[in-house]
């Protein structure tokens, strides 16, 4: 799709190069703290849980669980303004459902609470490899 | 503890200033400011030279208290805070001031927020750079990037999860438009009903246009001074009875609840307990309505009702003026204005000093006044106030 103008790029910063890396090449990849086993996302030195600062780059698996999910009329960035109405959402992801991800939604029909979707990757306008989302039956 | 309940009632706000509410003020927040600091100085009976301490918060959109200072003409000021923050922070600026105070660190300050939110930094996003912070790279890409959508997102889960519906949303847009039809401040003050609502367009699904707040050019300001100074002032004493922060969740905290949990929760029993009062003992309160949904998620989370019940007990009538428990008697920010939680503030006060005229909640002496719930930014903070015996 040609947008207006370029939807806006992921700005990485010094945390988060690795995950964009991982996008790029078509991975969801999260920290796991050596120590404890929590996954964490968005990336951070530090584990939220015991305070570890070992972790390891793993890859996820894609598949997760709608959590919400909205849909969007009103342009609040000119990127978008031929593609309202878009649809949001809010993904749980099944290896730990406390770390969601927002993300465009690539289906057919209204989401629904507790959805099984999975990942895609999909280069936007910006020419950056992005994450949307689509169902993903049984 | 015990720290904290000696601080009860030794603080009070004595005076409270506004600029109109406008879609263009044709002037500068510094000069919106130094207006609102003034009014609220006059309505005070105190004079300008007494005020040796300012406060604000602000988004990068408004003058600085170092810049406010000398516009006043105040010299050698004891205490300045300049807290950046959104509408999370507006009961945090309030309360801090009041630390400062009863620290014996300055004797009177004002607390003022002054922003062309419509003309100039539009608030719900629309045309606005890109807020700079580490979340956005992952919302951002995805046209997900203003308030409208992130609370839309929470009141979708709050919907599927208790069966809330868009005329419970809808109730708070039109109870909130009857009550500022009896405020003369107030932008929108002609009546809207449910069909209204139910027809006004969808900005974000969930949310209507009636679901969203009014983006508004305004200033308040608030001056706080000690108790014992205030009781010699013009107006009855308003004295601050607790005030309470909490951090709560951001979308990317660990160990996060589900969506439909806010802040407030955690926040509400240390500010009751600190105030040593109950969600009963609440006359009238001004709850941070950014959405209508914000509503009913702090009637809940403040305990005026059990959790998923906000919307059949606001559409129960108990929070309309004769209610059990009148909310946003000003019409809040969805019908008064949007003056970032400073108006809900001053709207306590004259309630609390019986001068609300028409929308007067009758013998109020307890109010709550409370800043954004902690969503999206992972703070809030609540103020209870009462009138002086
Ligand atoms: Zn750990």
């Amino acid at each position: 799709m040609t947008d207006p103008v370029p939807r806006p790029a992921p700005q990485a910063d010094r945390d988060s190069v690795p995950f964009w890396e991982g996008v790029e090449a078509g991975e969801l990849r999260v920290q796991q703290c050596d120590a404890c086993g929590r996954l964490r996302w968005p990336p951070r030195e530090i584990c939220g849980r015991c305070r570890s600062t070992a972790s390891t780059w793993r890859a996820l698996s894609g598949a997760g669980r709608i959590d919400s999910w909205i849909v969007a009329h009103q342009v609040f960035h000119p990127a978008f303004a031929d593609s309202v109405p878009y649809t949001v959402l809010q993904v749980a992801v099944d290896e730990q459902p406390d770390i969601q991800m927002i993300g465009l939604y690539e289906g057919e029909g209204e989401p629904a609470f507790g959805m099984a979707v999975r990942a895609v990757f999909v280069r936007g306008s910006n020419g950056a490899m992005l994450v949307h989302w689509t169902p993903s039956p049984g | 503890m015990a720290v904290m309940q000696g601080f009860r009632d030794r603080v009070a706000i004595a005076g409270i200033g506004y600029t109109e509410f406008s879609k263009n003020s044709k002037v500068s927040t510094l000069t919106l400011a130094t207006r609102a600091i003034a009014a609220a100085v006059a309505d005070a009976g105190l004079e300008m030279d007494d005020v040796d301490g300012l406060a604000t918060h602000r988004v990068g959109d408004s003058a600085l208290p170092a810049t406010v200072v000398h516009a006043l003409g105040l010299r050698d000021p004891k205490w300045l805070l300049d807290l950046f923050g959104g509408g999370s922070a507006s009961h945090s600026v309030v309360g801090q001031a009041a630390l400062a105070i009863a620290a014996g660190v300055a004797d009177t300050v004002v607390c003022y927020r002054a922003i062309n939110a419509r003309s100039e930094f539009r608030m719900g996003g629309t045309g606005r750079p890109l807020v700079d912070a580490a979340e956005t790279q992952y919302q951002a890409p995805y046209g997900y990037m203003a308030p409208p959508q992130q609370f839309a997102m929470m009141a979708r889960a709050h919907m599927e999860k208790y069966g809330t519906t868009a005329e419970q949303l809808g109730a708070v847009a039109v109870t909130q438009r009857g009550h500022a039809a009896m405020n003369e401040r107030a932008m929108m003050r002609h009546p809207i009903t449910l069909d209204d609502y139910l027809a006004s367009r969808w900005i974000v699904e969930p949310f209507r246009l009636f679901d969203c707040c009014l983006e508004t050019d305004v200033a308040v300001a608030l001056v706080l001074t000690s108790a014992e100074r205030a009781r010699d002032l013009q107006r009855p004493s308003v004295l601050i009875r607790g005030i309470a922060w909490g951090g709560g969740f951001t979308l990317y905290s660990s160990d996060r609840p589900d969506s439909t949990r806010s802040a407030a929760a955690d926040l509400a029993p240390r500010l009751f307990e600190q105030a040593g009062v109950g969600p009963r003992d609440i006359d009238v309160a001004e709850l941070y309505d950014c959405f209508t949904y914000s509503v009913l998620v702090q009637l809940e989370d403040y305990g005026f009702c059990k959790k998923g019940e906000g919307g059949p007990f606001f559409e129960s009538g108990a929070t309309a003026l004769g209610g059990s428990i009148p909310v946003n008697t000003h019409g809040g920010f969805l019908s008064e204005g949007y003056a970032h939680g400073l108006n809900h503030i001053a709207e306590a006060v004259s309630q609390l000093r019986g001068s609300a005229a028409d929308r007067q909640v009758e013998g109020a002496e307890i109010a709550l006044s409370t800043s954004q719930p902690g969503y999206i930014a992972g703070n809030t903070s609540a103020l209870i106030l009462r009138r002086a015996p």
